[in-house]
């Protein structure tokens, strides 16, 4: 019990890791989108509403550090969850390649919906950021994403053991 | 599904709402604000710190011991001159911040930059200061060399500004020369764009952007930025005009934020 409590706490510091230690790694170049691969994890993973909830969180928490929309990453978290959701019924999410392919598929398409938000919402063209951002976050992050996988898994797996005590 | 539905269509009323108005902080937004600055100050101190331990420290290893303590007292006194050097600039930002101060007519808050996001998608920073200092959404907020952007999220002792070269970002401006009105929006990594402005117009480069005070959110005159090129090549009725921001954005460290006394917010 005292886990999901903490969860929110957990959640917004792993937020909070990813835009300053990881930027500051990538020397700000991309932003390295962790909070994106325990989405998908949780739609591997996670029921509806758990999973949803930890979306909903995760993508609120980056909209009140770093969006400059609110509610932009609120909304394309739990899309992504769903979706991620749904890829898993139908087909075997474990082996490390299409982890790692579909990863880079949903930073694509998280990047497209963000430029065509910007762009029928408010009018503006961030076209050049596909290329120089998103096609390279989608690179790096799709390629750690077996990686973090399993170390989610580890984390799930101690989680749960403390659960159940 | 009725649970996806659920949280979809809550996200979206979220999204579509932020969308279409310009709204004060949430209670909950103001409060993942109040905890995340402090833990973002603390990372973002001890980084700086590690980085200059091991730039003036850790290369030193493996000397000779003469060498050694040589060196040491070398990076102890550039260390404390370091820091003499750093009072002095601060003391020189802070003088002129203070100038620029006494010339507005608004009261002016001081804040200092507590982490600067501007070189991924979104182009912000936050600061230090709240609505427990009088700040709010949609104030200017500037440096001694321009306008830096305006507030877009506060919470009670920090705040989010969205710089002038975000995309998101639309300023009233005119040129001073020719006195021609336009809109100054940001474009990412390029600088900015200064719009509907009409091809008969004579801009050229080097023409000092500032801003027009039309919109009541930034006051008349405050510097923009210079216009680096502008091209009537492209269809339609407008020229391309390129303007490179007044402000280093790289080297923000200390902002003041306009506070017009009794206005509503804009």
């Amino acid at each position: 019990m005292i886990l999901y409590l903490l969860l929110p706490l957990l959640l917004l510091f792993l937020v909070i890791i990813q835009s300053t230690i990881l930027d500051i790694f990538t020397l700000r170049w991309i932003s390295m989108e962790i909070s994106l691969t325990v989405v998908i994890y949780a739609g591997f993973h996670l029921d509806a509403l758990r999973g949803g909830l930890l979306a909903f969180m995760l993508g609120f928490f980056l909209d009140c550090l770093t969006s400059a929309i609110f509610g932009l990453y609120t909304f394309l978290y739990i899309v992504i969850f769903y979706f991620s959701m749904m890829v898993a019924d139908k087909v075997y999410a474990e082996k490390p390649l299409f982890i790692a392919s579909f990863t880079g598929l949903c930073m694509l398409l998280e990047g497209l919906a963000i430029v065509l938000l910007y762009r029928f919402l408010l009018g503006a063209d961030i076209f050049y950021a596909i290329p120089r951002i998103f096609i390279p976050q989608a690179v790096v992050l799709g390629l750690l994403s077996p990686l973090l996988f399993r170390f989610f898994q580890h984390v799930e797996v101690f989680l749960n053991a403390k659960d159940s005590r | 599904m009725t649970v996806a539905a659920v949280f979809l269509i809550i996200s979206l009323i979220i999204l579509s709402y932020s969308a279409v108005r310009l709204s004060e902080t949430g209670l909950l937004r103001k409060l993942v604000l109040e905890i995340a600055t402090p833990i973002e100050d603390v990372i973002n101190i001890s980084f700086k710190g590690l980085q200059d331990v091991w730039k003036r420290y850790l290369f030193l290893v493996g000397l000779e011991d003469e060498n050694r303590r040589l060196r040491h007292e070398n990076a102890v006194l550039s260390g404390q001159l370091n820091q003499y050097r750093e009072g002095y600039l601060e003391g020189i930002r802070l003088r002129k911040l203070l100038n620029l101060k006494e010339g507005f007519k608004d009261r002016a808050v001081a804040a200092r930059v507590i982490d600067n996001d501007r070189t991924t998608l979104f182009k912000t920073v936050l600061i230090n200061k709240g609505t427990a200092d009088g700040l709010r959404v949609g104030l200017p907020v500037v440096t001694d060399r321009g306008v830096v952007g305006r507030i877009i999220e506060t919470s009670w002792h920090a705040s989010r500004i969205l710089l002038m070269i975000d995309e998101n970002s639309n300023i009233d401006a005119l040129i001073q020369r020719s006195r021609t009105q336009g809109i100054l929006q940001g474009a990412g990594p390029a600088g900015c764009n200064l719009k509907y402005i009409s091809k008969v117009e004579d801009v050229q480069a080097g023409d000092v952007i500032l801003s027009s005070g039309l919109a009541g959110v930034f006051p008349k005159g405050l510097l923009l930025g210079v216009v680096t090129g502008a091209s009537r090549r492209e269809g339609g009725l407008f020229q391309k005009i390129d303007v490179l921001p007044a402000v280093d954005f790289g080297r923000l460290e200390e902002v003041l934020a306009l506070v017009a006394e009794g206005s509503t917010q804009p």
